[in-house]
């Protein structure tokens, strides 16, 4: 049996589901945020990755 | 990152997460979200507080709560667990100010070499994106599983 440490120090982590979480996935938080990442794809766009990597 | 972090609770899609801060200013819940945006497969992420009372999420409020590399670290747990299913996936992040994104660029900084195994990450500047490189100040980031 893994302890709580060996858990806590994957990188993918252990996640509890809790349904209640559901109606911030509708809900517009952040939205200042995101309009300005849709601003950032309309002006700036995607790295190049070909030339980046 | 083998940093303390704090246990998260997500819904389903694993696009909604929300784990409690415990510092020096008591327990304060926070929410992250991976929001889609106008892109197919590009996501913004953001964090902040949840009000216990109204319920409204606040990005931003600082919380000085004395655990900020723990709750970087929390933060980064939530982007291993959403682009593990969709290693496809952009995720873009910046901070609500310039000083929470230059914090957000020190905590790559200190742990870029253990991000870079995983990771594609870029840093936006003078609007293009670079590679990530260490003392540079970008106004945004994005990664993307390798």
């Amino acid at each position: 049996m893994k302890t709580i440490k060996e858990l806590n120090e994957k990188k993918v982590p252990i996640i509890r589901i809790d349904n209640s979480l559901e109606k911030y996935k509708k809900m517009p938080i952040f939205q200042d945020k995101v309009d300005k990442a849709n601003e950032m794809l309309r002006t700036v766009g995607l790295p190049k990755l070909a030339t980046n990597k | 990152m083998k940093l303390p972090r704090y246990e998260l609770l997500a819904e389903k899609s694993l696009m909604v997460y929300e784990f409690v801060s415990e510092g020096t200013k008591g327990q304060i819940p926070k929410l992250i979200k991976f929001s889609e945006t106008a892109l197919k497969d590009f996501y913004n992420l953001a964090f902040g507080d949840k009000n216990l009372i109204t319920g409204d999420i606040d990005d931003n409020v600082v919380s000085n709560n004395g655990d900020s590399e723990q709750v970087l670290a929390t933060v980064v747990a939530a982007v291993y667990a959403f682009t593990d299913k969709q290693k496809h996936v952009w995720v873009y992040a910046t901070g609500s100010s310039k000083a929470r994104t230059r914090l957000y660029r020190m905590g790559i900084t200190k742990y870029i070499d253990e991000i870079k195994k995983d990771f594609l990450i870029f840093g936006q500047r003078e609007g293009e994106w670079e590679k990530f490189k260490k003392e540079v100040d970008y106004t945004a980031f994005v990664v993307r599983r390798k």
